[in-house]
């Protein structure tokens, strides 16, 4: 139940304009319920021939403005409802997106990104439902009936009340039992539907496997059985619906029925009037929506209290990472990153994906970390970027734990280039820019000629104010990953952290974009603000690493070689080994050569397959 | 959306499909009739009690009683009947839709390749799944609510002309005017509607960026920005849906408005005739509640201008697919020949558009039980040749000919059942292991399956599953490893038996330990048949009988490993370098 207080506040919040709004529904209500009333006494009136023009005149009066006022003030009322109904969906979107942005990855790894944009959208719209429409129909119904029911019952009969209402009053009971049987039947054909949009990706998708075993009839058998499933299911729908469809009506009717006798029979006995009769059937005719809203709003109700509480919890998560208390590392970062003997395993498991890491970088360094998919590489970048947090005394900057710096300034202090070059759906500009509020459009030039892309960005139809497109859909692999990293050098960070982000790039490229990198990381006289950067280079192809002070090989988290590449290459172990596999001179098994032969072939060998793969990459980037 | 504009004709497309329905269609205009008209009986019988047994000298309370017993008669026939036509109606809807799915799904399966080249999935899934169920919304709902709608429109102008016609004719002057703004105002929904789906796709689709890359926006310290960028979209959206808000309760409560100044009116006139004695005062009555009941089924006919028209737009969508003619065209009664597995190219030309050939007068003759490669760039031709031998496509120029008959005069089934294909892309259907194997044919035999998958070294990783054969893939079988998907499709291709089978790229993703328990699966399955093996790694080829080098459509060389070493042609260079081929593809 804990999920209604997020609307109990929200009522107190805005306690006036709800009084307001809901009173005014409610005056609409009682307003609308006089109608049938007045017509009863222009009955009596005529029957006894007491009118004139004037007093029908008077009387067409009254109804008009009664009309006019119940319309007006309900039609005001529900303005105000729905107005601050609708804002709370508003507000709700934006303080779940809030509470997003404080939580970590391995929050969005255990949830779908579907399923919180459900919450943001269908859990919120409900909620609105049962505070702008419930509340009105709730409200409204309310009033109308005890309306009704006063001028009936107090002013004519109660007993012929009891009777022309007494049917009507099950219709919120009959909304109550059968409409979530609906909404389930429903839910239940659709998912027959799914079922053969299912089927049907299945075969469209494997058409070829279909036709090549020449299987088309079986899988049209298939989908005949989803289809007909389908109208089973709907016909279970369609027999509940169209018993709801039918009883409501006949409630009605017998209350009408009631009316009709039983009030015919006490105007010929005189006990009523013949004009109570005549507002008796028109009451029962008004209230018949009212009372399968109100049925509506008790269902609403329930569905929204587990929606509210879906939010509820949503909004209550601890973010994982987040600003120590006490005294915290306020100044920007600089100098050294040093890792000491970290190992780390993820919460709610028991394998240690990083085992006894030590590294230093210091400016001006770089550091290359290779391994295989699942070593634990993007792992430890992770925690450099306190994405998650590591353990207590394993990772400093400038000889400070990191824990203790606040998470503004260790992230700005960090520019990261992600595995897929993640861009927004904004201008090339705005991404390469992502750090600035006001990009400097001059520097987002210099960067992305740094990356070898600003030829690539100047033949775009509108140059650097080129939409990407949805995360860059419209830019290919290699286009995507140099403007990522054009963004990591514009937020000219001290420390820069590369997660395999070459890897869709050609090796001339890359090996073009390293040597600019390395270029710009020392300090420069033409640019009086860049300092000695510390850069890490994780990467799966070892080009990439080729050059770095240290290299770092991980497996299963743990660091099994380190040192320069010539070292690495000297030692013959499982780097020497991956650097000839890759190179693709391993299968020859030149064990006969030395490894300087061996380098010199490759660097050959390497020309071609620039060659070669910068006629791809222009070919994939003019296509 | 669709490249013409929909026409209302296309919706005629579907009468075919109406007319076995057309009694029970009649069924439910009658039920509706009737329906309709003992609900709109009651302002008729308040009239007929006011009229003949109240307002007269000797009030008659017996005739009430036995006039409320027979409409309560009727409104439980009316209660039957509403229930029975409902029914009737939504089952002749769903099975005329039925019919439709499954022809149009029966047809896209008759279609060859080249429509499903060029028509993306998600298109064509659309079709079938959503366009379908517009559809359906057109024969369940449009029908039903118009129908009820027109029907009670008609009967209550009858039942007004009935009691008086001047004072009907008076009412009937209020429907021009609720008739436009009716719809007028729909017409105003449906665009503010457009306009907050739109803003709710945006909000949509920046969650969905940003929930995806949340961790690029918290290392670039840039989660303010988004907040507000968010903001900005979330505002729009709320800004929208304030406005329809407001467009809509206008709608609601000018209806409301209108009704009581009819009713007020109604007495100004008929009070006026009741006084002088021109009408009575039942009759009065009854208007006030028939005028009542005119406005709610122009406001559902005019509702339904929504479905109506993405009816419309599906149903000319679906009819243009009905009208796609497959290209590979089966000859009446082709009969296949004695099988052996003998493949010749003849002079074979291939475009799948016309004026960019893919092959050019390709010339081959592969022997029954020879092992070919073929290798080559992407863009080569390797797939293309492949395409034609199992008559995905049909030649643009040359013949294929199978074991002496051009492939054009086979049966396409039969042609399909000798020409096995193992792809690089393992296709597996929701279902156990075994009915994956077997496609879903319960007649072949669980003995032959296990053979199968003994053979090629399948048997013992799917007896480690937790059912064994019959355990149900779970998303089709995206939870099993690559190689051991592949050796599902290859176990697969054998149960069919085939003469011919190709391999395309089928070890192109594995691993090397399981590249070599292919191999040898390879190899074990091969014998007795003709193997095509399409491959960008030299050492899936290297002992094969017959390499082709493909170069741009032509076979630029052939031969054996060793004779096209000897060449020192194109081959060799591929082999020198080792892994370059990798690199074009």
């Amino acid at each position: 139940m804990s999920g209604l207080r997020i609307v109990g506040s929200y009522f107190r919040q805005n306690w006036i304009i709800y009084s307001v709004g809901v009173s005014m529904v409610a005056a609409g209500s009682l307003f609308a319920a006089q109608i049938p009333s007045i017509l009863g006494h222009v009955t009596d009136s005529l029957r006894d021939s007491k009118l004139g023009t004037m007093e029908i005149a008077a009387y067409v009066g009254l109804i008009a403005l009664i009309g006019v006022t119940r319309v007006a003030t309900g039609w005001g009322g529900r303005i105000l409802v729905h107005y601050k109904g609708r804002q709370l969906t508003y507000r709700l979107r934006k303080d779940l997106f809030e509470k997003w942005g404080t939580l970590s990855p391995s929050y969005y790894h255990r949830h779908s990104v579907g399923d919180m944009i459900s919450h943001a959208l269908s859990d919120v719209e409900v909620v609105r439902e049962l505070v702008s429409m419930g509340l009105n129909q709730g409200v409204s119904g309310i009033a109308m009936l005890i309306g009704a029911t006063y001028l009936m019952a107090v002013h004519v009969d109660w007993r012929l009340t009891l009777a022309g209402l007494g049917p009507l009053l099950f219709i919120p009971l009959l909304v109550k039992l059968l409409g979530p049987k609906i909404r389930l039947q429903s839910q239940l054909s659709q998912e027959a539907l799914g079922a053969m949009a299912q089927t049907t990706e299945e075969v469209i998708g494997g058409i070829r496997t279909v036709k090549a075993f020449g299987t088309e009839q079986v899988v049209i058998g298939r989908f005949q059985s989803r289809v007909d499933a389908i109208v089973d299911e709907k016909m279970r729908f369609v027999r509940l619906s169209a018993l709801f469809g039918a009883l409501l009506p006949l409630l009605v009717n017998i209350g009408f029925i009631f009316v009709l006798g039983y009030g015919g029979f006490l105007v010929t006995m005189k006990a009523i009037s013949l004009g109570d009769f005549v507002a008796f059937t028109l009451y029962v005719a008004m209230l018949r929506m009212p009372l399968e809203q109100l049925g509506n709003v008790i269902n609403l109700v329930q569905r929204s209290i587990a929606s509210l509480n879906r939010i509820d919890e949503l909004l209550h998560v601890v973010p994982e990472v987040f600003d120590r208390t006490g005294p915290l590392m306020d100044i920007p970062l600089q100098g050294s990153i040093r890792v000491k003997g970290l190992t780390f395993c993820y919460p709610g498991s028991d394998r240690d994906v990083l085992n006894n890491i030590s590294f230093c970088v210091n400016p001006g360094q770089t550091l290359g970390i290779i391994g295989a998919m699942g070593s634990g590489k993007s792992t430890l970048a992770n925690l450099l970027l306190r994405l998650s947090d590591p353990p207590e005394g394993t990772i400093f900057v400038n000889e400070h734990d990191i824990l203790h710096y606040p998470l503004a300034r260790l992230r700005d202090g960090i520019a990261y280039v992600p595995q897929d070059g993640f861009l927004f759906s904004t201008t090339v500009l705005e991404n390469i820019a992502l750090s600035d509020e006001y990009p400097d459009r001059e520097n987002v030039e210099r960067c992305a000629g740094i990356t070898a892309v600003h030829k690539n960005i100047l033949s775009f139809p509108e140059k650097y104010d080129t939409e990407v497109g949805e995360r860059g859909v419209r830019l290919s692999g290699g286009q995507k990953q140099r403007i990522a990293i054009a963004r990591m050098i514009y937020k000219d960070a001290p420390f820069q952290i590369m997660d395999d982000s070459l890897s869709a790039v050609d090796t001339a490229t890359e090996r073009r974009i390293l040597d600019n990198l390395r270029e710009l990381s020392k300090s420069s006289p033409g640019h009086e603000e860049v300092h000695d950067k510390a850069t890490i280079i994780i990467s799966h192809r070892l080009s990439a690493v080729q050059r770095a002070d240290e290299i770092l090989v991980l497996d299963e988290g743990r660091i099994i070689e380190r040192g320069s590449h010539a070292l690495l290459i000297s030692q013959d172990g499982i780097y020497a080994e991956q650097w000839f596999m890759q190179a693709g001179q391993f299968e020859e098994g030149e064990s006969d050569k030395s490894p300087a032969d061996v380098q010199r072939e490759i660097s050959q060998l390497d020309l071609d397959v620039e060659i070669e793969a910068l006629e791809a990459g222009r070919l994939e980037e003019a296509s | 959306m669709s490249e013409e504009s929909p026409t209302r004709a296309s919706l005629t497309t579907w009468i075919p499909y109406m007319k076995p329905h057309r009694l029970r269609l009649l069924l439910v205009c009658i039920l509706v009739v009737a329906v309709v008209l003992i609900d709109l009986l009651q302002p008729w019988l308040v009239k007929e009690v006011i009229d003949r047994y109240v307002t007269v000298s000797h009030p008659d309370s017996g005739a009430i009683l036995k006039m409320s017993a027979a409409y309560l008669g009727l409104v439980l026939l009316a209660f039957g009947l509403t229930y029975y036509q409902d029914i009737v109606l939504q089952r002749i809807g769903l099975s005329i839709v039925r019919s439709i799915r499954i022809d149009l799904f029966k047809h896209i399966q008759s279609l060859s390749l080249r429509y499903f080249d060029q028509n993306s999935a998600g298109r064509i899934i659309t079709n079938v799944v959503s366009d379908t169920e517009a559809l359906n919304n057109f024969f369940t709902q449009f029908l039903a609510n118009t129908l009820r709608g027109i029907f009670s429109l008609v009967l209550i102008m009858f039942f007004m002309l009935r009691l008086d016609v001047i004072i009907a004719l008076y009412c009937f002057l209020l429907l021009p005017p609720v008739v436009v703004l009716a719809f007028y105002f729909q017409k105003k929904i449906r665009t503010v509607n457009a306009e907050v789906r739109h803003r709710l796709g945006l909000v949509i689709g920046f969650l969905a960026e940003n929930l995806s890359g949340m961790a690029i926006v918290q290392i670039f310290n840039q989660e303010v920005k988004q907040q507000k960028r968010l903001d900005e979209r979330n505002r729009a959206l709320l800004e929208s849906t304030i406005l329809e808000n407001r467009w809509f309760m206008l709608f609601f409560n000018i209806t409301e408005l209108f009704g009581d100044l009819a009713i007020a009116a109604l007495i100004w006139f008929g009070g006026k005739g009741v006084i002088e004695g021109t009408i009575s005062f039942g009759v009065l009555y009854a208007f006030v509640g028939y005028i009542r009941r005119f406005f709610q089924p122009i406001n559902t006919i005019s509702q339904q201008m929504n479905p109506l028209q993405s009816s419309i737009v599906a149903s000319d969508r679906i009819s243009r697919t009905l009208q796609e003619v497959p290209d590979i065209k089966e000859v009446a009664g082709a009969k296949a020949p004695e099988l052996s597995g003998l493949i010749t190219l003849a002079d074979v030309s291939l475009a799948y558009r016309s004026g960019h050939p893919v092959l050019h007068n390709i010339n081959l003759t592969i022997q029954p039980g020879e092992r070919v490669g073929f290798v080559g760039a992407t863009g080569a031709g390797k797939t293309s040749i492949m395409n034609l031998i199992t008559r995905f496509y049909d030649v643009t120029a040359g013949a294929v000919i199978i074991d002496g008959k051009d492939i054009r005069e086979w049966p396409l089934s039969a042609l399909r059942r000798s020409v096995g294909i193992v792809q690089q892309d393992v296709t597996l259907f929701s279902g156990t292991i075994i009915d994956n194997l077997r496609f879903f044919q319960a007649d072949i035999s669980g003995a032959r399956v296990k053979e199968a998958c003994k053979l090629v070294g399948a048997e013992p990783f799917i007896l480690r599953q937790p059912h064994g054969y019959n355990t149900i893939l779970s998303e089709r079988g995206s939870t099993l490893s690559a190689g051991e998907r592949q050796l599902l499709s290859f176990a697969r291709v054998l149960i069919f038996d085939p003469r011919i089978l190709i391999l395309d790229e089928a070890t192109a993703c594995l691993d090397s330990r399981t590249e070599e328990v292919l191999q040898q699966a390879i190899h074990r399955v091969s014998a007795g048949r003709t193997l095509l093996v399409i491959a960008h790694r030299l050492s899936t080829v290297q002992q094969l009988d017959t390499i082709c080098v493909l170069e741009q459509g032509r076979i630029v060389e052939s031969g054996n490993h060793n004779e096209l070493l000897r060449q020192r042609g194109y081959y060799w260079r591929l082999h020198e370098s080792g892994m370059l081929l990798e690199e074009a593809a």
